[in-house]
């Protein structure tokens, strides 16, 4: 059995959390006693199942991700219920950011919303390797195909300028559960799988024949050092010539473990502890790669970025912090390219800085050599964050371009 | 790739980041499953070196005798490092009152103790078992979960934390509680322990024991719990779903001797863990939260 990491994402008010109490409540997840404590006001609100916190409950709004957890025979999920809300955008870039899948749900009678828009964007950003559109609420559209089709055929248009493009589209009504986890006799001129089943079958990428990535998160002392870190992509083998950046040393790999085995041959992802035959010294933020297939290597690069931080917009002038995996360096980022506008899609420039939740071309420039990749060629080793070092806090993340 | 290996992975995965971004952290533990797991889950992530930090447990004074006997098998076995803070001490220290009544916890007395050791070692990080399938508020927790220099979890301003990216960075006194497990079910602990052969407290097992029925809930007769006339007294066949305190942990009824039997009980049953087992979330639908708020795990 393996796992599948999945969102749900769409505007206040159009169902992602009773859509997750629905699929919880027919594959039997909800224990007796919680359902008791959903029972508010006469009928279960299923919304209650992810509302965690005292003042989501009170404003009826879910502020940050909540994690829940359900298993059919076949595989074990892990939801993260993200907010809809405008102000919050940040919070779902973080639910979303370890997603296989995102659920994108439109209300039948309101059509795509600006927050379909900044969630496609956010799924966009991330590039989540697998979008489901669900048109919900179909029962108070008279389960119209008309309706389904229009909204559509207008997602279509969002998704071709996002560079959307692996997207299946279901009509839903969370609440009466049509669709979610079996066929509605509703929708008759559908015939495509419910949500649980594309759940179920849907297969990510693999990077574990991609080009050798291993990011050093701390040493294992013994008699002789070991490194601890994690495969990102790749295989690594023992007798493996590898380059360490940013030093741009080389080094023979003479002994892997794993768990507390001693093995040849790693494929990612895998955590590990290494040694190397030749005195070399390695040391967190350090990344691995194969001698003769290196990753990029220098001083900045051009990125897609999201302001996170609610208080303090980006400062041009500012040093801040870049991490890539383990890898830090100082970090500049003097100029924007240009701004995403979430109502047209369209880049657009303005003098005032970024700020929280909104995204971003930009040039990021290092104080101090890094190495990185493409998002193409490794994922793993495309992207980061940006942290303030004064109040320590994650104000962006980024990807390479 | 197995789910369990998937789990077993992202919490070697954060052990390490929290080895390599923190001075001085400490791993909590319990005696309870959930703890146990995460030592055998930090042997794995350090082999072949030893565990490269201490182990903390703090000690409420109203522990199962099973557990405390494991917990120190368990640390000679390991060869780690065992620090015992005691709830007694502090309330004496701080002169707070000693919760009295039938059933007195001193659950949330535990979050001053955790405050006193933080400062008193320095710890800049404290792993612990939490996992978010355990009750609302935490299912909204960070694996890095930040907190201010008063142990304060701040709900509605936590960080941004994107892909495997923990950032652990803080300013002095502030610390961050890290938890390796979140992303585990109880189910999948279970399965863990089964996967890997990890030995647990015998009172997760059946076994004869003499309780008082306390709101549909069994709460063993011990030292700390002493049965009136008025209580409805039975004696059967029971085993612990968690290990908290004698004082505020239900057993529940069960013939389950093996982990398999556990395993099988636990697939056909309809009530949650804490539900079953914890009579101190029963008092308001917020109470996990404001315990946090409060510096509590």
């Amino acid at each position: 059995m393996d796992l599948l990491r999945f969102t749900t994402a769409g505007s206040v008010d159009d169902g992602k959390s009773t859509l997750i109490g629905r699929l919880l409540y027919d594959t039997g997840n909800i224990k007796t006693d919680i359902l008791e404590t959903l029972s508010a006001e006469g009928g279960i609100n299923l919304a209650y199942v992810t509302d965690g916190l005292r003042a989501e409950r009170l404003q009826k709004i879910t502020i940050d991700v909540a994690y829940k957890y359900f298993s059919t025979p076949n595989r074990k999920f892990i939801i993260t219920d993200a907010p809809g809300h405008f102000e919050y955008t940040r919070n779902l870039v973080t639910g979303a950011s370890n997603v296989d899948v995102m659920i994108i749900l439109i209300d039948a009678q309101n059509g795509i919303t600006a927050q379909t828009r900044r969630h496609s964007m956010v799924a966009s950003f991330l590039r989540v390797g697998k979008v489901i559109v669900a048109i919900n609420k179909m029962d108070l559209s008279n389960f119209s195909q008309q309706v389904y089709d229009n909204i559509k055929n207008a997602y279509l248009q969002i998704a071709a300028k996002l560079n959307i493009s692996n997207i299946s589209f279901i009509p839903v009504s969370a609440l009466n559960g049509d669709n979610v986890t079996s066929a509605s006799a509703n929708t008759p001129w559908y015939d495509g799988p419910t949500i649980l089943e594309l759940l179920e079958s849907y297969v990510g990428p693999t990077h574990a024949y991609a080009h050798l990535r291993l990011s050093v998160q701390c040493t294992i002392d013994g008699a002789e050092t070991g490194y601890a870190g994690k495969v990102l992509s790749g295989t690594l083998s023992t007798g493996d010539k590898v380059m360490v950046h940013p030093s741009r040393k080389e080094g023979l790999v003479s002994k892997i473990i794993h768990n507390y085995d001693t093995v040849t041959e790693v494929h990612a992802p895998c955590n590990v502890c290494i040694y190397l035959d030749n005195n070399i010294t390695l040391q967190r933020g350090d990344t691995l790669s194969h001698a003769h297939d290196t990753p990029l290597y220098g001083n900045g690069f051009e990125a897609a970025l999201c302001w996170m931080d609610a208080k303090e917009k980006l400062d041009s002038a500012k040093t801040y912090l870049l991490r890539i995996n383990t890898a830090e360096a100082r970090c500049t980022i003097p100029s924007i390219a240009h701004k995403i506008d979430i109502d047209t899609l369209e880049n657009y420039t303005e003098n005032a800085p970024l700020e929280a939740n909104q995204f971003a071309t930009a040039q990021i420039r290092t104080l101090d050599e890094i190495a990185w990749d493409h998002f193409s060629s490794v994922p793993e080793n495309a992207r980061g964050v940006i942290i303030d070092p004064d109040t320590n806090n994650t104000v962006a993340a980024f990807i390479v371009r | 790739m197995d789910y369990l290996d998937i789990l077993e992975a992202e919490a070697v995965y954060i052990f390490r980041e929290v080895a390599g971004q923190f001075k001085r952290p400490v791993l909590l533990f319990s005696g309870g499953k959930d703890s146990t797991v995460l030592i055998h889950l930090a042997l794995k992530a350090f082999y072949p070196s030893p565990i490269p930090f201490p182990v903390m447990h703090i000690d409420t004074g109203h522990n199962f005798p099973e557990a405390l006997a494991f917990r120190d098998e368990l640390i000679k076995k390991i060869n780690a490092k065992l620090i015992v803070r005691k709830v007694v001490d502090t309330i004496r220290e701080k002169n707070l009152p000693d919760p009295q009544g039938k059933f007195p916890s001193r659950n949330a007395l535990q979050s001053y103790t955790l405050m006193g050791a933080i400062q008193e070692f320095e710890f800049d990080a404290c792993i612990g078992g939490g996992r978010r399938d355990e009750e609302k508020a935490r299912a909204k927790e960070r694996i890095f979960s930040f907190r201010n220099a008063s142990g304060a979890w701040q709900p509605h301003n936590q960080r941004p934390e994107i892909w495997d990216v923990y950032n652990g960075r803080i300013h002095q006194g502030e610390n961050v509680r890290a938890f390796p497990i979140s992303n585990w079910t109880e189910l999948d602990v279970w399965k863990y322990i089964q996967r890997e052969k990890i030995e647990l407290p015998s009172i997760y097992f059946a076994h004869q024991r003499s309780c008082i029925v306390f709101n549909k809930r069994l709460v063993a007769i011990s030292q700390y719990v002493n049965p009136d006339e008025n209580d409805e007294i039975v004696t059967t066949t029971v085993r612990y779903r968690t290990v908290g305190d004698m004082t505020c942990t239900a057993a529940i009824e069960s013939t389950a001797g093996t982990i398999e039997d556990i395993i099988t009980e636990l697939e056909a049953s309809l009530i949650s863990e804490r539900g079953a087992t914890r009579i101190d979330d029963q008092v308001s639908d917020a109470a996990m939260e404001d315990r946090k708020l409060k510096g509590y795990f």
